[in-house]
């Protein structure tokens, strides 16, 4: 390694800026649209992680992934108002996933309400359009619906748990490149 | 929600029907036709399925694309 270089890393990495432990960043540093180089990065690693697990754990990676999820989903959704309507913990929900996830309460045309009991089982219909796990997947070409999909069950489920204080499940009913849709069952 | 399939492109395979789980598409004289559009919810896997590109989704929500990699898509535009 030539002294050139090391020289040069030195330059690239030296400031004349002044840090004090007292101040608080407000916002990130680069800007979002510098970040794109990281947020591949970080896509692709989450990929190799997952397809990692899956090679090992075989179908026991999902178990694992979802109870990530689900604890995550009970953590964050802690500081949220608790809800004991199912309308306003999706509401709660909608504003927990901002930016990450976007969904929609969806019903088929034959089906009068969205919160639908067919064969002794509550459900809602939920449509995912915009889907961090979905974007990371084909970034990889992985399939969908493997275990980074079943850390996204885990959240919702933990959130809903933790917002509502009901039990509740989450299936997938169908995957798609555009939106998922998603079955709430609440119990 | 609007469904267009090109009758001509159309080769019959019956893929969009087994694919939709809302059961929007039908065939019929061994074209596809959108019976129930309402019923579509805009995943668009059949239009990822469909081996002769002959659909076409009107008033859908496209979602975003964060999984496009910029350095290919430099690369491609300076071969192509």
């Amino acid at each position: 390694m030539s002294a050139g270089y090391i020289d040069e890393l030195h330059e690239a990495f030296h400031s004349d800026l002044v840090y004090r432990s007292e101040e608080i960043p407000l916002e990130c540093s680069p800007k979002p649209k510098e970040m794109e180089q990281t947020l591949h990065g970080v896509m692709k690693l989450n990929g190799l992680v997952i397809r990692s697990l899956e090679e090992i754990a075989g179908r026991g990676a999902n178990a694992v992934t979802y109870r990530a999820g689900k604890k995550f989903g009970h953590e964050v959704a802690k500081y949220f108002q608790k809800r004991e309507d199912v309308e306003g913990a999706l509401h709660e929900l909608s504003d927990l996933l901002r930016g990450q996830y976007s969904f929609e309460v969806w019903k088929p045309e034959d089906k009068e309400t969205f919160i639908i009991e067919e064969n002794g089982e509550t459900f809602i219909y939920l449509v995912f359009h915009d889907c961090i796990v979905r974007q990371t997947l084909r970034r990889n070409g992985l399939d969908q619906g493997g275990p980074l999909c079943q850390t996204l069950f885990g959240y919702v489920v933990g959130a809903i748990e933790e917002i509502t204080g009901r039990k509740a499940k989450l299936e997938i009913v169908h995957t798609g490149p555009n939106a998922c849709l998603k079955k709430l069952v609440l119990k | 929600m609007e469904i267009h399939v090109d009758k001509d492109a159309c080769v019959g395979c019956g893929l969009c029907v087994k694919d939709c789980p809302m059961h929007v598409y039908e065939l019929q004289d061994n074209v596809s036709v959108a019976v129930r559009p309402n019923n579509c919810m805009g995943c668009l896997s059949c239009h990822e399925i469909c081996p002769a590109q002959a659909l076409e989704h009107r008033g859908i929500y496209a979602a975003r694309r964060h999984y496009i990699d910029v350095n290919v898509c430099e690369m491609l535009r300076k071969v192509v």
